[in-house]
């Protein structure tokens, strides 16, 4: 028997090589071919310390590492167990652990885990055998695997050859050793319980791996991003890491800082020069960089604002996601102000989103709050070939000639898109400020020139509620049971669809990529044929659901289903819910919880 | 970038329309006018210059000039006009603000605009007071002083501009007051030819909550040249030493000048990215480098 879809879980001690054994994994399941997320965990010590990570690779997309692991790699038991319910066990996983940390009499030290199928394997013996040390034990595990579970042996080994071929004939000839005698070990001992993985399709063209953090900054160079400039903070810094080393290449440059309030700052004042720009943060720099956000806002500014979002408020849990931070990008400001608020739901989207994010920027001239979170943002995943071809690239509507005769920089337009001048521009000199300005850009207190200046900056973003392609249906479009995610959760929710259909159940998922302004219409539309279903969010308001209903008409039957981070969803318990509720309208038997026909 | 037939300005060109709202008598009006001379010395085109403000009377100034203006948010001049600078450095960056946004709200901006040393000039219009809020303490404020937020006198010590950017290493600090408009206008030149970040603090007193005996006739008697005291602006110790009698003396002129100020950052960048821009792929192929291999 084989299978198409494999999660594993590994932990050890710092400097076992848990991590490059988990790139190494995840890469070669890249060149085979297979879709991948990988997600890593650490111990709270700032260097060395336990390490884990999860890695789900299969036949399909697929979209989160959630749920009790298929294999479970100990390498000791003290470290994998301080992981705890991040590496759930259960009946099915197969669990192999080195046999030099013996396990008890009762053979499991893992409740649910059953006896038959934890597995000694003397995997630091094997490495010291060769090598004559034990590092080479990450190299075994990954010969394990490719005997095993028939996971890409062709990849592993180019993996190793790429990553210590630069260490010298001895090193790369001794792990490739310790990597062939864990396959020699598999062979000669066959595990009975394992399922290998199914050979995936070839791709047509070669697949990506990267985090959601790495693709942010890939996509806003692609967008024509040249300028970043933030703070560090968890989960984000990624995304300055990744610009510093690349945005030079492009005529750009990064300014790391001296607070959040500068790293916005010093984009808005790049942007005022005409030039793209791009800040990011979590949670507490997003509280300090709002009064930046609507000096943006007045002064009809583009930029875009990156929240890798984190447990809070406050200091929260910067180490674990959450989708809290939903309230704060749309109303934490002072005045009237709408902008929009955008959400990746996958590393792949996360290119999609940021290149789109900029887009509206320029496009309206308003800042635009990209809402990303710690599992995007720091998860690796397999993405399928990205057509850049296929994106289309905005800017901002700049002056021409005619319109610099008599330059009004804050002209109130049909689109209430006002022409823009760069400074550098002859003639196009005017006064951007914070404060209330008139067409011209002068200062005024005035009540009516206020009102007017209001309804244009909100004016201007209301064909962003037409934008449907910013929202995706999957599923059945007639369904009487409907859910609704967004952000990370949103592909928790792709999984719970899919398995409820499998079952015969007719629902169907909405996930809203923009959401704010809210665009009632689509909603609504969604809405229409819904009887019963739930907004399902990592945050413990429920704040999609909420910022919704001020603005749609929700059905009855439709809640809230949401908690707080750390505690992440499954599929399997999202695809519960639809069968209840799709038991509930069948007994029911009520008309109004019939289907709707039309 | 400069143009290729050198235009003549005057002090009128850089002026706009905008009538200030500054109360009759305010020094602010004798700045705006020394940097009018100034920007006419140095000779750029108006549209070639950003002016960059906080929030506070004194930084309604863009707006009073010709130049693209961003009055923006309160103590927050410093990173705008540095990204500015670094997003284009062809432009001329100026800053200007008052002693509250200078040293109070955003004072903390100032050490790293100093340490980073990107080419531009920061003007503080320090009346030792809070003029558009209606007179309370500010960080400048001498010990004692009674105010609408001191009215048994203030419990603090004042903040000294001058010994401050000098301590995190400002390689061009001035002082200057509106009462020596000529002279005032020279430093402002001077630290807009300066390559790099230059200091200008202003002695520019609030007519309205100021103390009657700071006005700008008293500074015409008080002031005292450095020029002509015979200092050195090359000798940085000696400029810590006068910069101690803020708040007694009015020595204005320069206090330091780095001979050698070296690169700028913003010079930095330039060159780095025509380095870098070598190793570039076409924006389109930038996912490659997340091929695995």
């Amino acid at each position: 028997m084989t299978t198409n879809d494999l999660l594993i879980g590994m932990a050890g001690a710092g400097g076992d090589g848990v991590m490059s054994a988990g790139d190494a994994l995840i890469t070669a399941a890249a060149l085979g071919g297979y879709h991948g997320v990988m997600a890593k965990s650490f111990g709270p010590q700032i260097r060395g310390g336990e390490s884990s990570f999860r890695l789900r690779v299969a036949i399909a997309e697929v979209f989160t590492v959630g749920g009790t692991l298929d294999v479970a790699i100990a390498l000791n038991w003290d470290d994998f167990l301080r992981f705890g319910a991040e590496l759930p066990v259960g009946a099915e996983t197969i669990v192999i652990y080195d046999s030099q940390y013996p396990v008890g009499p009762e053979g499991v030290p893992l409740p649910g885990a059953r006896p038959e199928s934890t597995i000694a394997v003397p995997i630091a013996q094997i490495a010291r055998d060769i090598t004559g040390t034990d590092k080479a034990k990450n190299n075994v595990v990954l010969g394990l695997m490719a005997g095993w579970f028939g996971f890409v042996p062709d990849g592993l080994l180019a993996g190793i050859r790429k990553k210590l071929g630069k260490k010298g004939a001895d090193v790369l000839e001794k792990n490739e050793r310790a990597f062939a005698a864990g396959r020699e070990y598999a062979a000669a001992n066959p595990l009975a319980p394992a399922r290998p993985l199914e050979k995936a399709p070839a791709p047509s063209a070669p697949k990506l791996l990267t985090d959601g953090n790495e693709m942010c900054g890939a996509a806003a160079i692609f967008a024509g991003c040249t300028f970043f400039s933030g703070y560090p903070i968890t989960p984000s810094s990624e995304i300055m890491h990744y610009l510093g080393r690349e945005i030079w290449k492009y005529g750009g440059t990064i300014l790391q800082a001296e607070d959040e309030i500068a790293g916005i700052g010093a984009v808005v004042g790049a942007s005022f020069a005409g030039k793209k720009a791009l800040t990011a943060t979590s949670g507490p720099g997003m509280s300090l960089k709002t009064e930046m956000l609507g000096l943006a806002t007045i002064a009809e500014l583009p930029l875009v604002c990156v929240n890798v979002q984190r447990g809070g408020p406050s200091t929260g849990i910067p180490t674990k996601s959450e989708q809290s931070d939903l309230f704060q990008a749309v109303f934490s400001a002072h005045g009237d102000v709408v902008r929009p608020v955008l959400a990746a739901t996958t590393v792949a989207d996360i290119f999609a989103m940021t290149v789109e994010a900029f887009n509206i920027a320029e496009e309206y001239q308003t800042p635009v709050i990209l809402l990303s979170d710690g599992d995007l943002g720091q998860r690796k995943e397999i993405v399928d070939p990205i057509d850049t071809a296929s994106f289309r690239i905005i800017e901002r509507r700049r002056a021409n000639a005619r319109e610099l005769e008599r330059y009004q920089r804050f002209a109130i337009t049909e689109s209430g898109i006002s022409p823009i001048a760069d400074p550098g521009t002859r003639g196009g000199n005017y006064l951007a400020s914070g404060i209330e300005h008139n067409e011209q850009g002068a200062p005024t207190a005035s009540g009516a020139t206020h009102a007017r200046m209001n309804e244009k900056r909100i004016r201007k973003l209301n064909p962003l509620k037409m934008r449907r392609d910013l929202f995706d249906v999957y599923g059945d479009p007639s369904a009487a049971i409907g859910m609704v995610a967004w952000g990370s959760v949103a592909g928790i929710a792709r999984e719970a669809l899919r398995d409820a259909q499998k079952k015969g159940i007719r629902a169907k998922l909405l996930v809203p990529r923009l959401l704010y302004p809210v665009a009632q219409q689509v909603f609504e539309d969604f809405f229409a044929s819904v009887r019963a279903g739930f907004v399902v969010e990592q945050s413990h308001l429920g704040q999609l659901y909420r910022l919704i209903r001020m603005y749609v008409d929700v059905p009855r039957g439709v809640e809230s289903f949401a908690r707080s981070g750390s505690n992440p969803f499954t599929p399997a318990e999202l695809s519960e819910r639809l069968r209840d509720l799709a038991v509930a309208v069948q007994r029911a038997g009520r008309p109004e919880l019939e289907p709707a026909t039309d | 970038m400069p143009n290729s037939t050198p235009e003549i300005f005057q002090a009128k060109d850089y002026k706009s329309e905008l009538k200030p709202i500054w109360c009759p008598g305010c020094g602010d009006f004798g700045v705006v006018q020394a940097i009018y001379r100034a920007l006419a010395s140095v000779g750029r085109s108006p549209h070639e210059i950003a002016f960059v403000s906080g929030i506070g009377c004194s930084s309604r100034i863009p707006g009073y000039t010709t130049a693209y203006g961003f009055n923006t948010v309160h103590g927050r001049a410093l990173p705008i006009a540095q990204g500015i600078k670094l997003a284009n450095p062809d432009l001329l960056v100026l800053a200007a603000g008052g002693d509250g946004d200078g040293f109070s709200i955003g004072g903390g901006h100032v050490a790293h605009a100093i340490r980073r040393n990107i080419d531009l000039t920061y003007i503080v219009m320090d009346n030792q007071i809070y003029g558009l809020t209606k007179g309370q303490l500010s960080p400048t404020s001498p010990r004692g002083l009674v105010s609408a937020s001191s009215v048994f006198g203030s419990l603090e010590d004042p903040v000294n501009p001058l010994s401050y950017v000098l301590g995190y290493g400002a390689r061009f600090v001035a002082q200057g007051t509106p009462a020596d408009m000529a002279g005032l206008a020279t430093l402002i030149e001077e630290g807009i030819r300066f390559p790099g970040f230059a200091f200008i603090n202003v002695q520019s007193p609030c007519i309205t909550y100021g103390q009657p005996d700071a006005q700008l006739k008293a500074h015409k008697s008080m002031m005292q040249s450095l020029s002509a005291l015979g200092h050195n602006s090359a000798d940085r110790l000696r400029a810590f030493e006068l910069a101690q009698s803020y708040g007694e003396t009015l020595y204005t002129g320069v206090f330091y000048r780095d001979e050698h100020p070296g690169p700028t950052y913003d010079q930095a960048v330039r060159e780095r990215q025509q380095t870098l821009s070598a190793r570039a792929v076409p924006r389109d192929r930038i996912l490659d480098a997340f091929i695995p291999r």
